[in-house]
């Protein structure tokens, strides 16, 4: 034992003894987290009939006598935390009859609810507890709560067992097991040779394992309570299960257990697993039959397999075996091993807990129903089995809140075991798991075909019918508008027929195509008709491309001619080219193209991922679908005016071409290169009152950021060809009116083929690609070309009439994305390339290329996610990240131009991602660079600049520190002062590395989300050197409660009668940063110190501190309750040293003889003094009378003082009762200062005679203010209000003075 | 009251090794079979295949001392007191 045990006193059978390895793990984490109740754990047991109360109540109490773990009691030592069995902490049986309750069971419902959600203090609080609600006469709930550091819930089970056994038992049978040898066992195999071999083992196993991943995306803490949903198995599963075990000669729950892992697998979209197998260790220990905190969790990491399931399963259990020979090393010390630091560092995903042994629990002539309620903190999920398959299993799911909804539980609910029943078919059939769809049969009908049940009628016809229908219809309407020039419906039919005309004369007709090299011009749209009036396919060119590119696009469409300006005909040297100037403006003469349906309209190239551009035909069929969709969807008319900006050479421009000469509505087209500039796209929607536009999201995110797009208004605005983020949906609808709508679809269905309106009421992250339109089918398949469930990423494919009929040309490249539709017999369907989830709602949800996911040091990420985060940061307009040289680049933009404080960005993006996905740079941009298409061209970003830091450390905090961040990057160069970690390439990982160096050198470890906070080396060292101060909990007896500023005189306040001087802190913020504010508190309050022995003898304690800060010149004190007669007493003392006083403020301080008839306070009165310091009048609580309530009721309050170590309260309580018998023999001396004297003047009315002139003996003079509170509100935050003005002005009012006598 | 043949320590020993995957040798007598990777539910499954030759084994007399020379005292025990039965 340590040399800490024989300190503490001993009471009970469990002598004081470290807490072995698996409770000190909880500790901390419940330390970490104070305020999560999650590690209590409790159930209910209902039980229905003639309960013999008092009996029962022997029962449960002399079943807590057997279970020590139940009374123990922790408190943190010198050499770590230390327990020890206290019987008063036994948690004796409470009966609440609720008889006479309306609602008995509801109002017994509640109140175990609130009290296993209300958090425990292990170093100060009963850790177990159990009640009996008396229900009614035949009705009745037993409750108990424990805490996870005391027993798991195998303990639970052996102790609830043993209370049945006993009652009404003739027989006691073997009483419950002793303790003690159960920690004998962890000391034992922590200094074992037996531990060396299992931690080697496990980092052999381990090396290289995967990032763990739940269900579902993301990462959050455990929340107080998990959802939970129980689902009993239906015998038939049950009897396969136990048929299939047999015949394979495995145990069932390993056979459940790898069938089970590999659906956890296939959710989470990875090759290779890592499930949490909890392990109860009870067979063959001392803790067999013993309550106590024993289990664990082993690690399993399980890989896809393409082999029979008989042999997966066998591969699992054997893995299981070898895990389970070492399965007492811990966890949470195998993630310490692995330097999986950190909340979202786990070293497993979902748990999968199965409990062949449990029974149900027996009560003797009664009926009872066990009810869980909490089984400890769920990270991600817990998929559990109970019951021995037999006669029972039930499957429980048990899942975080924050990363699960109950909707999704349930869905899991059913398809799990409908997944465990397919494998078991798969494992008796020889197949692998390979051939077992993750889907329902019910899921995988909604998601092929009700979610795609889009068929609507489309006339069979031509875009050229439509508009040549439209162009008869409204011949004088405005058909084209560009710069200043109007083209009406009849010219622009006169112009593009003449030009048709004229290219069937060249030989143009069906199935021909015909290049156009133009620029955004009238000539341009009267082109495109008159390409496809002839009877062709029109191919559009980018002049800014380069020759090469240009040339191997000819080459492989073969157009019959290209149609350009004079200037750009050098461009097509030997090539047919016809020029404006030479097209035919107006013939009398018909067209008789006989355009079909199944003709091509246009060809638009696409970059390969090869780099060879790919051609993409389009028949007009697939594009008539997509206008017609588009014209009814969002009921577009002849009162349109529709922009055109994008270019031609990029799909989205054909609906802005097409659509608004298919309902007779105006095309405005932008002047060339205005696509790039806000300002000019602004000035066109005010100008040529735009209705309906388009943008890239990159151009939509430039676009609202220019001050030119506040306040615009248009009908709606189409964003696609990017995927669309929250934040900038939510950002459009704060800067501008409109719909906006989030379209998807590749060239190669058509320009779209699903929809999402992002109005500003869509609360959706991410925002959805959506619903497919018309004629149209989106399909979520996994590698085997099954469909998936809602939730589960897969790759997209895409169906229906908008299809293209393929690559120009390329008839491999077409075979290899367009593929037969698997599930409509003799239908095509298109590889995207994008990976996709469904929402349940049938919604999609578009995750990205699926380059746009990288891989660091292993690690799976979604840049995606990164992106999301900075962009939330406030003040952020915009922010894309990549991965340069392993390293993550954030670029981002502020909102106006504005620069964005870099730490106060790290620590937002810290507060939200993994730390292994906080970017190590943050690089600011005016500018974005983009593609031709608008895009933003990801290859031109700037690097990253390393900032070494100019000037040279100064302390030598901050020289060693600077050392370490050299030693820590391996970095030759000197490291500056104002050097920041990240900036020097920090990432992490060497995160973790300098933080293990700081602690080993200072002790101390400051935690990552300071690092992130204060980077750089000369504010780090700050906070290194402040650690001591803040070790102690803030109860230093001279404490900054505001930040030093020079050059004004400082406040000092005092304590009032707790000794703690924390009430003062509204205070000193509202006279910050004009003061510096400190607070003196009691020596009291540590219990290694004597009590002074005088008032006097106190105030000069305090002078001599304040001299430590503050060596000479004025001082101003205030000092509320006790705090102003110490204070008075300091004035005359600082006086009497020759010192100045300049403002003495007593807030509702009398002098002390007000006080020497009051009795003494009582401990327990004394500790009333904290609700005080806390702000609560102790009055109003009459009801707090033990330490055990006044603590809780400020733990509820969200109050510090709730969270004080132990003997720290009984320091208070010195302070408290030490103090005031100080006042009551203190005999106050007049000083010079004047008293400002601030009454509380809602109190006192049994005390009238308490007024600021009974200062008057003590003091020059006297200012008497009056403010409407009570005593115990002056340091309030409503008191502060009126009463920081008042000391600010009377400070102020001094300086003036002094300096006037200088 | 049963035929079947009485339980050997080799064939304890063989079964243990089957359940655990692995080859009889390293079932040692005094190895402690849980470093070895038993389990309950293997135990379980030990015990009944075992009991099936005439011993009233019980699981909780196996999972006090998890070692085969543990269990073959407890079998010869068992079996001794079946014998006197007859």
């Amino acid at each position: 034992m340590s040399e800490a045990t024989s300190a503490v006193e001993l009471a009970g059978t469990v002598q004081a003894r470290p807490l072995t390895e698996a409770q000190a793990g909880i500790w901390y984490a419940q330390r970490l987290a104070p305020e999560n109740p999650a590690y209590n754990t409790a159930h209910i047991l209902w039980i229905d009939g003639d309960l013999d109360v008092a009996a029962f109540v022997a029962t449960a109490n002399r079943a807590a006598q057997e279970a020590p773990a139940l009374s123990l009691r922790i408190r943190d030592e010198e050499g770590g935390p230390q327990q020890w069995e206290d019987a008063d902490y036994r948690p004796a049986i409470e009966v609440v009859d609720l008889g006479t309750d309306a609602d008995p069971a509801a109002t017994a419902r509640a109140q175990m609810r609130a009290d296993y959600l209300s958090p425990v203090d292990p170093g100060r609080d009963r850790l177990a507890q159990q009640r009996l609600f008396v229900l009614g006469p035949q009705r009745f709930a037993w409750y108990l709560r424990v805490h996870h550091l005391v027993t798991d819930g195998y303990g639970m089970a052996l102790f609830s067992e043993r209370v049945c056994a006993l009652y009404g038992a003739a027989d006691a049978g073997s009483p419950l097991g002793p303790l003690a040898p159960v920690f004998d066992e962890d000391t034992a195999y922590r200094a074992s040779d037996k531990r060396v071999r299992d931690a080697a083992y496990w980092r052999e196993h381990l090396a290289g394992v995967p990032a763990a991943s739940g269900l579902g995306p993301g990462f959050a803490p455990p929340a107080a309570e998990a959802l939970r949903l129980v689902r009993p198995l239906d015998a038939s599963l049950r009897e396969r299960l136990l048929a299939t075990a047999a015949r394979l000669g495995q145990p069932w729950p390993d056979l459940v257990t790898a069938l089970t892992a590999d659906y956890c697998r296939r959710h989470a979209g990875v090759a290779e697993a890592v499930l949490g197998v909890p392990a109860m260790g009870r067979l063959g220990s001392a803790s067999a039959s013993v309550p106590a905190m024993v289990m664990n969790v082993l690690p399993l990491r399980v890989a896809q397999s393409s082999a029979p399931v008989e042999e997966f399963v066998r591969s699992v259990g054997s893995a299981m075996t070898r895990a389970r020979r070492h399965g007492r090393y811990r966890s949470e010390q195998l993630r310490r091993d692995l330097g999986l630091v950190g909340a979202q560092r786990r070293l497993y995903g979902p748990l999968i807990n199965v409990q062949p042994f449990y029974q149900p629990l027996l009560l003797r002539g009664v009926a009872l129903r066990t009810e869980i309620l909490s089984t400890g903190p769920v990270d991600d999920v817990t998929l559990g089995f109970r019951g021995d398959a037999k006669t029972l299993l039930d499957l429980e799911v048990e899942a975080n809140p924050s990363l699960y909804t109950p909707a999704q539980l349930e869905a899991h609910g059913a398809r799990l075991p409908a997944f465990l029943h397919a494998a078991l078919a798969a494992c008796d059939a020889g197949r692998s798991l390979d051939d077992v769809p993750l889907a329902t049969p019910a899921e995988t009908e909604h998601f092929l075909y009700a979610v795609n049940d889009t068929a609507h009628e489309v006339p069979d016809t031509t875009l050229v019918a439509l508009y040549e229908a439209q162009m008869a219809a409204t011949p004088d309407a405005p058909a084209l508008e560009f710069e200043g020039e109007v083209l009406s419906y009849a010219q622009l039919e006169q112009r593009s027929r003449a030009l048709a005309l004229q290219l069937r004369a060249q030989g143009v007709g069906r199935e021909s195509v015909v290049a156009l090299a133009l620029p955004r011009s009238l000539e341009l749209v009267i082109a495109l008709l008159a390409v496809q009036r002839a009877g062709g396919a029109y191919l559009p060119l980018d002049l800014a491309h380069p020759d090469a590119r240009l040339a191997r696009i000819l080459d492989s469409a073969q157009p019959a001619c290209v149609l350009a300006f004079d200037d750009a005909v050098v461009r097509f040297p030997g090539r047919d080219v016809l020029t404006p100037a030479q097209w035919s403006r107006d013939s009398a003469a018909a067209l008789d193209a006989d355009v079909q349906p199944q003709d091509a309209a246009y060809v638009i190239y696409t970059s390969g991922s090869t780099g060879e551009p790919k051609g993409v035909l389009i028949e007009h069929r697939a594009i008539v679908n997509r206008l017609e969709w588009m014209r009814t969807h969002y009921a577009i008319g002849a009162g349109d005016r529709i922009l055109q900006k994008t270019p031609a050479t990029f799909d989205v421009s054909v609906w802005e071409f097409f659509l608004p000469c298919l309902c007779g509505a105006t095309l405005v087209v932008a002047p060339p290169d205005a696509h790039r500039d806000p300002r000019a796209i602004a000035q066109l929607i005010r100008q040529r009152n735009i209705t309906t536009l388009h943008f890239v999201p990159s151009m939509l995110s430039a676009f609202l950021a220019a001050p030119d797009a506040q306040g615009l208004s248009v009908q709606r605005v189409f964003v696609s060809g990017e995927e669309l983020g929250a934040e900038l949906r939510d950002r459009f609808h704060a800067t501008m009116h409109g719909e906006l709508h989030n379209l998807y679809g590749p060239t190669e269905a058509a320009v779209d083929v699903s929809y999402w309106p992002a109005g500003p009421d869509d609360r959706s992250r991410p925002v959805p690609i959506g619903f497919p339109v018309w004629n149209t089918r989106l399909y979520v398949l996994d590698g085997r070309m099954r469909p998936l469930p809602p939730g589960v990423v897969g790759d997209l494919y895409l169906g229906g009439v908008q299809l293209a009929r393929g690559y120009l040309g390329r008839a491999d490249l077409t075979a290899e994305r367009f593929l037969d539709d698997p599930f409509v017999p003799g239908a095509r369907i298109y590889r995207s390339g994008d990976v996709a989830r469904w929402r349940a709602d049938g919604a999609v949800e578009f995750l990205g290329r699926s380059d746009h996911q990288i891989k660091l040091r292993g690690l799976r990420i979604e840049l995606g996610e990164i992106e999301a985060a900075v962009r939330s940061a406030p003040g952020v307009a915009r922010a894309e990240v990549m991965l340069r040289d392993d390293r993550l680049v954030a670029y981002l933009q502020g909102e106006g131009g504005a620069e964005i404080d870099e730490q106060v960005l790290r620590s937002h993006v810290a507060a939200r991602v993994p730390d292994y996905m906080v970017p190590s740079a943050f690089v600011a941009l005016a500018d974005w660079p983009l593609t031709a298409n608008g895009k933003l061209d990801r290859g031109a970003l700037p690097a990253p600049a390393v900032q070494m830091g100019e000037s040279a450390p100064r302390t030598p905090t901050e020289r060693e520190l600077a050392a370490l961040y050299a030693q820590v990057l391996e970095l030759d160069a000197q490291v500056g002062a104002e050097a920041d970690f990240f900036g020097l390439g920090g990432d992490s990982l060497s995160a973790v590395r300098l933080l293990m160096e700081i602690q080993k050198r200072w002790r101390c470890d400051p935690g990552l989300g300071a690092l992130f906070a204060t980077p750089t080396v000369a504010a780090l060292a700050a906070l290194i050197d402040a650690q001591p101060a803040q070790a102690d909990h803030g109860l230093a007896p001279l404490i900054r409660l505001a930040p030093e500023v020079t050059g004004s005189t400082p406040l000092f306040a005092v304590h009032p009668a707790g000794g703690i001087a924390w009430n003062y802190r509204d205070l000193a913020r509202a006279l910050s940063p004009a003061r510096t504010v400190y607070g003196l508190q009691s020596p009291a309050l540590d219990l290694a110190e004597p009590l002074p022995e005088s008032i006097a003898v106190l105030a000069a304690d305090y002078a001599d501190r304040i001299a430590t800060v503050h060596a000479a010149g004025p001082v101003h004190l205030v000092g509320w309750s006790v705090g102003g007669i110490i204070a008075q007493a300091m004035a005359v003392e600082l006086e009497r040293r020759g010192r100045e006083v300049g403002v003495l403020a007593l807030l509702d301080a009398y002098p002390a003889e007000c006080w020497r008839a009051e009795p003494e306070p009582t401990p327990v009165a004394a500790l009333r003094a904290l609700l005080a310091i806390a702000g609560y009048d102790p009055e109003a609580h009459p009801e707090l009378d033990t330490r055990e309530r006044v603590i809780a009721f400020l733990r509820r309050g969200d109050s510090a003082l709730g969270n004080l170590p132990e003997p720290v309260l009984d320091g208070v309580v010195r302070a408290v009762t030490g103090t005031n018998r100080l006042v009551r023999g203190h005999h106050h001396v007049a000083c010079a200062a004047t008293v400002l004297h601030i009454r509380a003047g809602r109190d006192h009315a049994t005390r009238p005679h308490l007024q600021s002139s009974l200062w008057a003996p003590y003091t020059a003079k006297v200012e008497a203010v009056e403010l409407p509170f009570l005593h115990a509100e002056m340091t309030g935050r409503d008191a502060v209000a009126r009463i920081a003005p008042l000391l600010s002005q009377q400070m102020s009012r001094h300086a003036d003075v002094t300096k006037g006598n200088a | 009251m049963t035929n079947a043949v009485p339980l050997t320590l080799e064939r304890m020993r063989a079964d243990i090794a089957k359940a655990l995957d692995e080859s009889p040798e390293i079932v040692t007598d005094d190895e402690n079979l849980i470093d070895l990777g038993l389990d309950s539910m293997r135990v379980l499954v030990l015990t009944t295949q075992w009991a099936e030759t005439g011993i009233p084994l019980q699981f909780s007399d196996l999972a006090a001392h998890v070692t085969l020379a543990g269990w073959w005292e407890v079998v010869q025990r068992l079996q001794a007191g079946s014998a006197a039965q007859k």
